[in-house]
């Protein structure tokens, strides 16, 4: 009841770090029973806590005993799996020796419990209230589309991406990407990178063992056909036209990511994809559209590959994950 | 609904710093509560002191009175007792006297002390005897004496002698005044 009243009286500070490859960003909201106060957000060039960084939240956590640190979860043992039944986990995935937690009694998105030890040790200066996940944000953030449409949806963060694949918000597949080390391992992939172009996409081999296919595709190859509009309204039934014009609207985008890394983030998707058609665990459904939130500034490059090479209908928003993280801080605080 | 791995931390707006200081002002607090409680029972303890202490002064005040009336009262016994030692002495030693002044031939049958007075009663032998073994000793003593005879069966005689100091005579069986019977010597 005391507390209650404290609470009440005092104003409440979130903290949201989020550390991307080289740099860590934190966003920090300082939010009263009215409303948002005040919001400020800086930028590191270090993946650990510095002086300078130590400094910059204190001189704002001093100010309020109710003070919320929220991180994301970027290490790599992480996922997501398309049940929250215990049973069934282990079919998925073994999640001993993981936290793991359910969104919305459909599907559980787990972590290594080491994992969150050396978030906290890392964060032992500061104290660290709340982890998420990144599949938690990208949930949240494509909430609209989730559980309307089945789609694949990509969270892009400097260094690791997490897709996921939703139909009318049932998870089918989710997998969490290190695109960090790529680099370093792309002299290995690229001597299998044409093998496994091949390999993913088999729509020739799919097309030639069925009957029916064929005779479509006799139709497809009617040049004239082509012209017209009215085969092109299967495709087009498809298209998010909301979205498109949101996209519009939001034309100005900043690159930041360079050919070789949105090539690199686009061989991982596809190999992905590939997996998630290929794995019998998974309710396999033709992936026709993938929603991006992009937190890093791709290049329309990536796009492009998904667009062309797979033949998918390609929506980006900009993403701010630390302003996401707060949201999500908030809504778990109960602001 | 939850999304995060880990449970907030409690919070508190009792800081380690905050937390000290309200130990240290607790305690200074306690320290002038309970000094202010001891001089309070101290204040309390004195008042009831004093009340007892002048209740046992009054006490004592009238124990010391009722003894001082019955010192005067035992002194004024003592003084009676002392005065009546005094002349029951004088009366043994008049007493013994006065069977001294009596002879061996005369025989006193009673004798009466007044205050200022001696009535004797007795037989003598002759009046001779008598005027000159008694009657002689008691006008040394007394201003006046009167002696009466009457004679007895075998032949002495009875007398009375009665003796006083004043002018005034001797009363027998006066109410007012002291008297000592003596029987038959």
């Amino acid at each position: 009841m005391l507390s209650k009243i404290f609470e009440a009286l005092y104003n409440k500070a979130f903290v949201n770090i989020v550390t991307d490859d080289n740099f860590t960003k934190v966003y920090i909201e300082i939010v009263s029973k009215k409303g948002l106060l005040s919001s400020v957000k800086d930028v590191f060039e270090t993946e650990s806590i510095g002086e300078d960084m130590q400094e910059f939240i204190s001189s704002y956590i001093s100010q309020t005993p109710y003070t919320y640190i929220s991180v994301l979860d970027t290490s790599m043992r992480q996922g997501a799996i398309p049940t929250c039944s215990r049973n069934r986990m282990d079919y998925f995935y073994d999640i001993s020796g993981c936290e793991h937690k359910c969104y919305a009694n459909k599907w559980t998105y787990y972590t290594y419990i080491d994992e969150i030890y050396k978030l906290e040790e890392r964060y032992k200066g500061l104290g660290l209230d709340l982890i998420f996940s990144p599949f938690v944000v990208l949930a949240n953030f494509f909430k609209d589309k989730i559980d309307t449409y089945m789609a694949m949806y990509i969270l892009i963060l400097d260094g690791y991406m997490a897709l996921a694949v939703f139909d009318n918000s049932e998870l089918l597949y989710a997998e969490y990407i290190d695109t960090k080390h790529i680099q370093e391992s792309e002299d290995i992939l690229s001597d299998d990178m044409s093998s496994d172009l091949d390999d993913n996409i088999d729509l020739d081999d799919v097309a030639v063992d069925n009957v029916e296919d064929i005779e479509s595709l006799d139709d497809f190859a009617d040049i004239e056909d082509l012209d017209s509009l009215e085969d092109i309204d299967e495709f087009s039934e498809s298209k998010d036209i909301e979205e498109e014009l949101q996209v519009e609207a939001e034309e100005e985008v900043e690159v930041n990511s360079s050919f070789g890394d949105d090539y690199n983030r686009f061989t991982m998707i596809q190999n992905s994809i590939n997996h998630f058609y290929k794995d019998e665990r998974y309710n396999s459904q033709f992936i026709e559209t993938a929603y991006i939130a992009d937190n890093v500034g791709i290049s329309g490059d990536l796009k492009k590959y998904l667009e062309e090479e797979m033949f998918l209908s390609v929506y980006v928003r900009k993403i701010d994950v630390v302003s996401e993280i707060c949201d999500l801080a908030k809504l778990e605080i109960g602001v | 609904m939850k999304y995060s791995y880990i449970n907030p931390r409690k919070k508190s707006i009792f800081t380690p710093e905050l937390q000290l200081l309200l130990t240290f002002f607790s305690v200074a607090f306690f320290m002038l509560i309970a000094t202010y409680m001891f001089l309070v029972f101290k204040d309390y303890r004195f008042v009831k002191d004093k009340s007892d202490i002048l209740k046992e002064r009054t006490d004592l005040n009238s124990s010391i009175f009722t003894m001082n009336k019955k010192i005067a009262f035992i002194e004024k016994e003592s003084m009676l007792a002392e005065k009546i030692y005094t002349k029951n002495a004088v009366l043994k030693d008049s007493i013994s006297n006065l069977f001294d002044l009596v002879p061996q031939r005369i025989t006193l049958s009673q004798a009466s002390l007044l205050k200022n007075g001696l009535i004797l009663y007795g037989i003598t032998p002759n009046k001779d005897i008598y005027n000159f073994m008694l009657q002689a000793p008691l006008r040394s003593i007394f201003q006046k004496s009167y002696s009466s005879f009457y004679p007895a069966k075998n032949g002495w005689l009875r007398f009375v002698s009665t003796n006083y100091m004043g002018e005034s005579d001797v009363r027998v069986n006066d109410a007012d005044s002291p008297e000592e019977l003596i029987g038959e010597n």
